[in-house]
């Protein structure tokens, strides 16, 4: 059994019915193999033998050949032997290789650390203040350009008509500030993607789709096309966007509606094959017929959990809408962009530091409004309750509705004729996008990056965890105890994952080019940094979550603190943390596609500066296939792996 | 009348649940289902209204045949056989007079009731049938915030509201407490001697079937296995039903 593992790695171990462990150690071997033979021309790990240069790398994957064949002949003698070290040299291998292809480059953080400090600087000074001539502080210009300004206009023109007021009279008015435009942007997007969403769910969900003839057809075109439409970032939908209408507002609305579309699509699709189909029955059974049933025993069961992914994607379109504008324009983003353009670093600061104010605002909000649709509200009065139109407060709420809507609708430039008026490129892009180009130049180019995309997601992954583990546990409130002093440090963290959280990584990019110049290690930074501050929240949650029964039986054995932790905690939360790192890499791999597109390397950088300016829609095209298939072989992966943990 | 001609129903995965089983039911009786779980009594029960489609057979009712009807007129047939659910099948995000009035969507102009509009008529039909059956202060209540007992109570206020001349009940008190099975059953008995509503009933415990069936038949692994009086199921009927191992037992 030895023998067959020397000759296939695993064969022995399959043979002796471990079938997952030889599957594993096969595929563990085939993916070094792969990896080195790949990355051999991009002289990585190189090592000069004689005349013979090839990848010291090797040596590991002999290792690895000997430890899967002494691992068959402990199988034979009946003892099975841990797998840690088959998967310390598989990991050993792509760490080197990811770690070389990323371009990380250790020296430059502290040779251009002097620069770290500089940005650092500018950050905490954002330009948001200034001292007037008197020397009192007041908002600055910026302040304005963000936040909005009191400014005189021209009164309505309904007014002058209506003759309450003369013509050319001024009045105050409000003129929105780029983080209120964001705002609107994200809400316009929510609105539409709803409303386009639920139609399209029913179409792709199983027990609708079987009672309508040809139903199986329609769910798996569906579903293909949502699994599509949701892998490509919003911001990659913001680069094809601007060929149809044009840089602008509009453009980045109809960008995130579109990703947002599709995933809401999959979410309520999902919802509507989870529904009881008791009551469908019921309704069947009275006569109905099927719109009556999907009126009568559908909608009552999804409105709620509707309503409360509609408000997840609030949030996450708003976070959304603060970038699209760098691609799209409108919004903050395209003030980043702006910004960044001209060094302008005090302004940009000012920006993040905005962003992370209204995203912990409509965070915080959207997650208050979705526990109270959880809880629901149960009415128990026997009272016919009022119908909504004799409440004022109903009509408060409808007013307000309306006119908030109406003044999006205004701040996000929407033009409907627009979207009947595309440039001519935007119908060659649309005939190139699916001619892909598959010259070996442009397809070894597109592998090579999105290999760069891949490894920059799974060392951020690996480096933003490791860094939020410590910071978890003093996050978490179950172990910090009660005193004042931990209280303090509990809530310190707490704010400094909520506000790290709440930029996009993309958007962090600026300041680590700034600090290791352009490329993916700047990108890989940038990601850490997102990654440390999401993934920090999840683990102190999942160690809040524990139960506490064994921690207090272990402090009750008359342990300290730190082996309570060590034998009361650390095997709870093991399986949680690694089931977290594989959805933030998973999460990391989408984000990283979109990286590149402000500097930060990987296949954003080539669609955003080699394809896409220069029109070679056939190049983008084949990119843009790749990422489709890379995130969808990781979404299936990531939520397997994730199954079989939990 | 309803007439049932060797109906057979073989599930896509192979199943065979209902083997050539062909019996009568004359209109006012109350006719009881019983057979072990699985012996397809719930199968038989569905087929009747179509909500499954039987494999081949056919299903007369009062001359009319329900297995070629088209889908219009399965909606008009299907209007007239209430039915009543062993998970008594409510919506329960929606009040209890809204999941009463749905009993009555076959009858209505679809554009109107997807608008949530019932006429006067029906809403007050809907609470005296609540009236009836004891749940008048409750018609603007969530579903879910009932009892088991009261839901089913509810499910048979949304049959009635069908003005049925025929109530299929599925399992209609398997779900219940026990002590509960004999209320919901003395409404169902009080609406066949009232209402003169045909009822076809599965039931679990024999003790029930004696009580309030008029006629009883048995299914056995899809096959009809007897046909007759429920004081007629002796000893060794009960083992030819239930099989060997089977224990009578009785509640209250």
């Amino acid at each position: 059994m030895a023998f067959l593992s020397f000759v296939i790695p695993g064969a022995g171990q399959f043979y002796l019915k471990e079938r997952g462990r030889g599957g594993s150690i096969l595929a563990a071997a085939l993916v070094q193999f792969g990896l080195i033979s790949w990355s051999l021309n991009l002289k990585v790990a190189q090592w000069t033998v004689g005349r013979l240069t090839t990848s010291w790398l090797w040596i590991v994957v002999g290792l690895f050949w000997i430890w899967n064949v002494y691992d068959a002949y402990n199988i034979t003698q009946g003892k099975s032997g841990s797998g840690l070290i088959g998967i310390f040299l598989t990991a050993f291998v792509i760490y080197v290789i990811a770690w070389q292809v990323t371009d990380i480059r250790l020296d430059r953080l502290v040779t251009r650390f002097g620069n770290a400090l500089k940005i650092l600087n500018d950050i905490i000074h954002p330009d948001l203040f200034a001292r007037d001539a008197s020397g009192h502080w007041i908002p600055s210009e910026n302040f304005g350009y963000i936040f909005g300004t009191i400014q005189s206009q021209p009164v309505p023109d309904i007014l002058v008509r209506l003759k309450l007021v003369s013509a050319g009279t001024l009045i105050p008015g409000y003129q929105a500030g780029k983080i209120v435009e964001t705002i609107a942007l994200g809400l316009m997007a929510t609105l539409f993607s709803t409303i386009l969403a639920v139609p399209i769910s029913f179409l792709a969900a199983r027990n609708i789709t079987a009672r309508i003839p040809g139903g199986v057809v329609i769910y798996y075109v569906m579903r293909t096309f949502l699994n599509i439409v949701r892998a490509i970032d919003t911001l990659i939908w913001g680069l094809i966007v601007i060929l149809w209408v044009g840089l602008g507002s509009f453009a980045a609305v109809i960008a995130l509606t579109i990703h947002s579309i599709a995933a809401l699509g999959k979410l309520f699709s999902e919802e509507v094959e989870h529904i009881d189909a008791g009551p469908i029955e019921a309704v069947t059974a009275t006569g109905a017929n099927l719109f009556q049933t999907i009126r009568y025993a559908v909608i009552p069961q999804i409105v709620p959990p509707f309503l409360g992914y509609t408000l997840l994607r609030w949030d996450i379109n708003v976070r959304s809408a603060t970038i699209v504008g760098m691609v799209a324009g409108g919004g903050i983003g395209f003030f980043i962009i702006e910004s960044l353009r001209l060094s302008a670093y005090t302004q940009y600061a000012a920006a993040l530091w905005a962003i992370a104010v209204v995203v912990i605002i409509v965070d915080y909000i959207s997650a208050k409004w979705r526990e109270s649709i959880e809880a629901g509200v149960v009415q128990t009065s026997a009272a016919k309750p009022r119908p909504f139109y004799t409440s004022l407060r109903a009509w408060f709420f409808i007013v307000i509705g309306v006119a908030a809507f109406i003044y999006c609708w205004n701040l996000s430039g929407i033009d409907l004729k627009a979207l009947f008026e595309p440039a001519p490129t935007f119908w060659q892009l649309i005939r190139s996008f699916v001619s892909f180009n598959l010259d070996p130049e442009v397809t070894s180019a597109v592998i090579a990056q999105m290999m760069i995309t891949i490894f920059q997601a799974l060392l951020a992954t690996t480096l933003g965890g490791l860094v939020a583990i410590p910071f978890s546990f003093l996050a978490a409130h179950n172990l910090m105890g009660r005193s004042r002093f931990s209280l303090v440090i509990y809530y310190l963290i707490r704010t400094l994952f909520n506000i790290v959280r709440s930029i996009e990584a993309i958007l962090y990019v600026a300041i680590f080019f700034y600090w290791v110049s352009f490329g993916p290690f700047a990108g890989m930074l940038a990601l850490s940094l997102t990654t440390f501050g999401l993934i920090g929240k999840l683990f102190s949650e999942s160690i809040e979550n524990i139960d506490s029964g064994l921690l207090e039986a272990i402090t009750a054995t008359g342990a300290t603190r730190f082996q309570a932790i060590v034998y009361g905690v650390l095997p709870q939360i093991v399986p949680p943390f690694v089931s977290y790192s594989i959805y933030q890499w998973d999460i990391n791999i989408r984000m990283a596609t979109i990286v590149g597109f402000a500097g930060g390397g990987g296949i954003g950088s080539l669609l955003y500066n080699n394809y896409f300016p220069f029109g070679e829609y056939r190049s983008a095209g084949t990119a843009v296939a790749l990422i489709v298939i890379v995130v969808a072989i990781m979404d299936f992966a990531s939520s397997k792996l994730r199954e079989k943990l939990i | 009348m309803l007439r049932v001609e060797h109906l057979t129903k073989i599930y896509p995965n192979g199943t065979t649940a209902l083997r050539d089983v062909s019996f009568e039911v004359n209109d006012g009786e109350f006719l009881a289902v019983i057979g072990l779980s699985g012996s397809g009594k719930s199968t038989l029960l569905r087929c009747i209204n179509r909500l499954i489609e039987p494999t081949s057979g056919r299903i007369i009712w009062n001359d009319l045949d329900v297995t070629a009807a088209p889908a219009s007129e399965l909606r008009n047939i299907r209007r007239q056989i209430g039915m009543i659910f062993q998970q008594f099948n409510l919506v329960k995000r929606s009040s209890v007079l809204t999941n009463v009035l749905a009993g009555r969507l076959g009858y209505n102009n679809p554009s109107q009731s997807l608008l949530n509009y019932f006429s006067p008529a029906d809403q007050k039909l809907a609470l005296e049938n609540l009236e009836q059956l004891g749940l008048a202060d409750k018609a603007h209540v969530r579903a879910d915030s009932l009892s088991g007992g009261q839901q089913q109570r509810v499910g048979i206020a949304r049959a009635l509201m069908q003005d049925p001349k025929l109530v299929l009940a599925d399992e209609p008190v398997a779900s219940l407490d026990p002590v509960l099975a004999h209320s919901i059953l003395k409404y169902l008995e009080q609406m066949n001697k009232e209402r003169k509503i045909t009822v076809l009933c599965s039931l679990h415990f024999l003790d029930l079937v004696h009580r309030y069936a008029t006629r009883a038949i048995a299914l056995k692994e899809g096959q009809l296995v007897f046909q007759g009086l429920p004081k007629e199921i002796d000893d060794a009927q009960f083992k030819a039903i239930y099989g060997q191992e089977a224990e009578r037992v009785t509640i209250i």
